[in-house]
């Protein structure tokens, strides 16, 4: 019995020293073979083979032939995808938020590494995390972070993946919305005056020069000759411009936060003639509207972030499949899951599957928790999709994963397993 | 083809006048055209018009471009392209206007009365509701930090000036509104049509009406408004006279508008009605003479004892805005006229007061007061008919008397060219009980099809055209000018000439050899 206490004591020591979960190492190149690869492409690999090399996919086909001296993991009888991706979440962070016009605000800075949470997240197949300032207005830009990591280095992938702002229907989202971009032109005014200001320092000094010299030969007195201005140095920007600055450089995407059609319109007039990268966030609510304007989200190929939940008319009992209507009409769905807790997450791909049960395409369902998200938070060059040059982030499924008796079985993150993996 | 809209419209039974005005000036010059967008049209065919004005054109077609009437009349040509709504058997009214409707309508159910708490968490006020009585103005500005929800336009302007923006195109109760025939609502001081599915040139026109008191029971006030009028009669008349004086002396001094207020100031130069709430008869006299004495044209919400001192606000030009519903006792110690009377509206009519008519509750609720709220009001204008009011009137008092008092006259209340086209079109007499609106047309857009909406789909589904009887071109049918002779006031029943339908024969012509 006190073994048994100690044993736990000794357990409890080592999970708050190191509570990420302890990976089982592959060998540095090694070829995986499993009985389907669902790559989120669209694509699905019968009897795939993948070669991975220091933990990225260098090769990817069906029924490749493995040059001898490759270690094999041979996992033929289960289905692979791509390791899940939440782009838009609070885990681990705490709740309270400010509000107001902060864009330069960064989620990162919220961070705190080695939670037992991300340990968990990663072991229900959460791989890639996008976290979100908190609060209202315009709160600031998102983080995307490895939930493999341990380090604040080794989680973080990419700062200011996008800068959250909320939009109402209302004067004040207008004003506010409005206002950021003016202070962009602002800004812009300034640096041009500034840049006017050492033209001209520039050329008087030139002037001088010349004259100077010219005395120098008439052997004229000199004074100390001032110093020859050096290059243009811009002012800084404020911590409004600067973000936004970046926001028309096509450098930092914006995800708005609205929660109903008639917002999507009064977007649109606010963002007017204005090009930059967007996407939508939209919670879906029992009795929202959004499909009232899914054809036009569609249209503009946007993509929309939101729960896999059917919701319901309003004051009917008619269902909608809101994330089907939005993909058919061309719309790209990011899927998040209904909450940041860990039971949420482990059910994720069940709420999803039940979309697929009523109509949504499976492909795209699939894509929605990886690809879309790997995009949404700029990561689609690193992971998302079972392709050539990206992580090897993968889930291992005994069967479809969105069939509720599925059990995901394993869980590799950058080529090497979580958890204690038997290596076959 | 502009010469040809032109000499249509003599053919048709508009003014030209009008049609001119409402036309875009580079239109006349017929340049770029292809560039602009398409002209959109849309027409209400063979539908017994009532425009509002006093005309019913039997079997008429109106003809929508660009949301603008641009013909009324019969054999019009359609341009190619036209959507038609099949009104044959079926009436077209003009669309409702409905004064202090519920927020809920352009706001939706996400309405910032209603759910504010979810934009601002902090906030918990239990008197956050669509239709508890208050203003948004009076609850937000104690409710909102105003860091969270800025509230500095409240102060400057007020809430109306974010209907622009907080307008929910979505609304289902707006969609219930538009199938109550209602495509116009006040909301606070800005006049703002319910657009679906639009958020562009959604509010008319803001502060039309100025809140004033005038109460018995505060002497010191009444007082108080007295001497504002005085003063600001004053001034106006110094103003008028040193106008005069200056062109002759440039250094006369103008007189100082210190101490003036600037709302009665307004009133007097007619920037603003007068809006005052009042029932009691002795306060409605004080009104009356106060408006007669300064020349202003009040309006009085509320007016319950109006057909008592009736003479008195027709003097004054009043507008009234009653509900025919209201009930007040008799005193029977007083030996004057008091109480309330069904008769109300029908009197001050005749006294030459302009009555606009607004239901017990300006709500839409499901549950409660139905019959009562806003979904009913043309049921309430029903109940002035019921005192006496001819139906010309009463129609008025929904549509083209309400759209006055909020100042968009020119643009909604009456079918006429040139106006906005909102039509509302019902299966009979748009103020009986039993008669649903069909369909409901805003801004040349067919906004609402009873078939196709959940509300009243159900019940008494739409009567089958009957083609036969109202064949456009005919000349009326022998039992519509039957049922309007039946009316208390029969209308003018103006068919087209002889001349007109050669006319537009001719243009049909012109239109073939193009």
């Amino acid at each position: 019995m006190k073994m048994r206490k100690l044993l736990f004591g000794l357990a409890g020591a080592l999970a708050l020293a190191a509570p990420s979960i302890a990976a089982t190492s592959t060998p540095e190149l090694f070829a995986l073979k499993v009985g389907r690869a669902e790559t989120a492409t669209g694509e699905s690999i019968e009897h795939a083979v993948i070669l991975i090399e220091n933990g990225k996919i260098v090769t990817i086909g069906q029924d490749l032939e493995i040059e001898r001296g490759i270690p094999v993991i041979d996992r033929s009888d289960l289905v692979v995808t791509p390791g899940f991706v939440n782009c838009y979440s609070r885990a681990g962070l705490s709740s309270s938020g400010a509000s107001g016009t902060q864009p330069s605000v960064q989620a990162s800075t919220e961070l705190y590494p080695r939670q037992e949470l991300f340990g968990d997240l990663l072991k229900a197949g959460v791989t890639t995390l996008g976290l979100y300032p908190p609060g209202n207005g315009i709160p600031g830009q998102a983080v995307a972070i490895s939930t493999a990591g341990t380090t604040l280095e080794d989680m973080i992938l990419k700062e200011g993946a996008y800068l959250k702002i909320l939009m109402a229907s209302n004067s004040s989202s207008r004003k506010m919305l409005d206002g950021a971009f003016e202070k962009v032109e602002k800004y812009n005014e300034t640096v041009e005056k500034a840049r006017e200001k050492w033209e001209k320092s520039v050329e008087d000094w030139d002037k001088e020069h010349k004259q100077r010299k010219k005395d120098e030969k008439d052997g004229k007195e000199l004074k100390p000759e001032d110093p020859k201005p050096g290059d243009f140095v811009a002012p800084e920007p404020d911590a409004v411009a600067g973000p936004f600055i970046k926001v028309l450089d096509g450098e930092l995407p914006v995800l708005f936060s609205i929660r109903k059609a008639g917002d999507y319109l009064h977007l649109l007039k606010g963002i007017g003639e204005r090009e930059f990268n967007w996407s939508l966030r939209v919670p879906l609510r029992n009795d929202i509207d959004l499909f009232k304007v899914a054809d036009q989200i569609g249209e503009k190929e946007l993509r929309v972030v939101m729960e896999p939940r059917l919701t319901l008319m309003e004051w009917t009992m008619r269902e909608r499949n809101i994330p089907d209507e939005l993909t058919r009409a061309g719309a790209h769905v990011a899927f998040i899951p209904n909450g940041d807790d860990l039971d949420n997450m482990k059910k994720w791909r069940l709420h999803v599957g039940h979309l697929v049960k009523r109509g949504m395409d499976a492909d795209a369902a699939l894509a929605a928790m990886t690809l879309e998200p790997a995009r949404e938070l700029g990561l689609d060059d690193r992971l998302g999709s079972l392709e050539v040059g990206k992580d090897a982030n993968l889930l291992f499924f005994d069967g479809d994963p969105f069939q509720p008796s599925t059990k995901l079985v394993s869980v590799m993150s950058g080529g090497n397993f979580v958890g204690d993996e038997e290596l076959r | 083809m502009r010469t040809m809209n032109q000499r249509f419209t003599k053919a048709a039974l508009g003014a030209v006048a009008i049609l001119s005005a409402a036309l875009p000036a580079s239109a006349f010059f017929g340049d770029d055209e292809s560039e602009q967008d398409p002209d959109v049209y849309l027409a209400i065919v063979g539908g017994d018009i009532y425009t509002g004005t006093g005309e019913i054109l039997r079997g008429a077609t109106m003809l929508s471009k660009n949301g603008k009437i641009d013909e009324i009349g019969y054999d019009l040509y359609l341009p190619e392209g036209t959507e038609e709504v099949d009104a044959h058997g079926l009436r077209v009214y003009p669309g409702l206007v409905a004064l202090k409707a519920t927020s809920r309508l352009t706001q939706g159910t996400f309405a910032p009365g209603l759910k504010l708490h979810e934009f601002v968490p902090e906030v918990d006020h239990p008197d956050i509701c669509g239709d508890c009585g208050k203003s948004f103005e009076e609850i937000v500005p104690s409710a909102v930090d105003p860091g969270e929800y800025s509230t500095e336009h409240l102060a400057t302007d007020g809430f109306k000036s974010d209907f622009d923006e907080s307008f929910d195109p979505f609304s289902g109760y707006m969609v219930m509104a538009l199938g109550n025939g209602i495509t116009t609502v006040q909301q606070s001081s800005t006049a703002v049509k319910l657009k679906r599915g639009e958020v562009d040139g959604v509010s008319l026109s803001e502060k039309t009406m100025t809140s004033m008191s005038w109460s018995g029971s505060n002497p010191s006030g009444k007082a108080d408004l007295r001497e504002k009028f005085r003063d600001a009669a004053r001034y106006q008349d110094e103003l008028r006279r040193w106008e005069e004086v200056v062109k002759k002396d440039k250094e006369a001094k103008e007189p100082s508008k210190k101490g003036i207020d600037s709302r009665v100031l307004a009133i007097l130069q007619g920037a603003t009605l007068a809006k005052f709430s009042s029932n009691d008869r002795d306060d409605l006299l004080g009104i009356a003479r106060l408006a007669q004495k300064y020349h202003f044209r009040p309006v009085i919400e509320g007016c319950v004892e109006g057909w008592c001192v009736a003479d008195e606000l027709g003097r004054a030009s009043a507008y009234a805005i009653i509900n025919p519903r209201v009930r007040r006792d008799r005193q029977e110690n007083l030996t004057h006229d008091n109480g309330s009377s069904i008769e109300n509206a029908a009197i001050l009519t005749r006294a030459g007061v302009q009555v606009a008519i607004t239901p017990g509750n300006t709500s839409i609720d499901m549950g409660g007061i139905s019959g009562r709220d806003l979904l009913s009001l043309p049921l309430e204008a029903g109940f002035a008919i019921r005192g006496g009011l001819d139906e010309r009137t009463a129609l008025e008092g929904i549509t083209v008397i309400p759209a006055r008092l909020l100042g968009i006259d020119h643009r909604v209340g009456s079918l006429e060219i040139g106006k906005d086209c909102d039509a509302l079109i019902t299966d009979g007499d748009l103020l009986h009980y039993q008669t649903f609106v069909q369909y409901t047309v805003v801004e040349g857009k067919l906004v609402y099809d009873k078939q196709e909406e959940i509300f009243y789909k159900n019940i008494r589904p739409r009567p089958e055209p009957d083609v036969a009887a109202t064949d456009p071109g005919e000349a009326p049918a022998e039992g519509a000018s039957e049922e309007a002779a039946a009316s208390e006031e029969t209308p003018e029943v103006e068919a087209p000439s002889e001349d007109a339908v050669e006319e537009v024969v001719e243009v049909e012509d012109e239109t073939v050899e193009d």
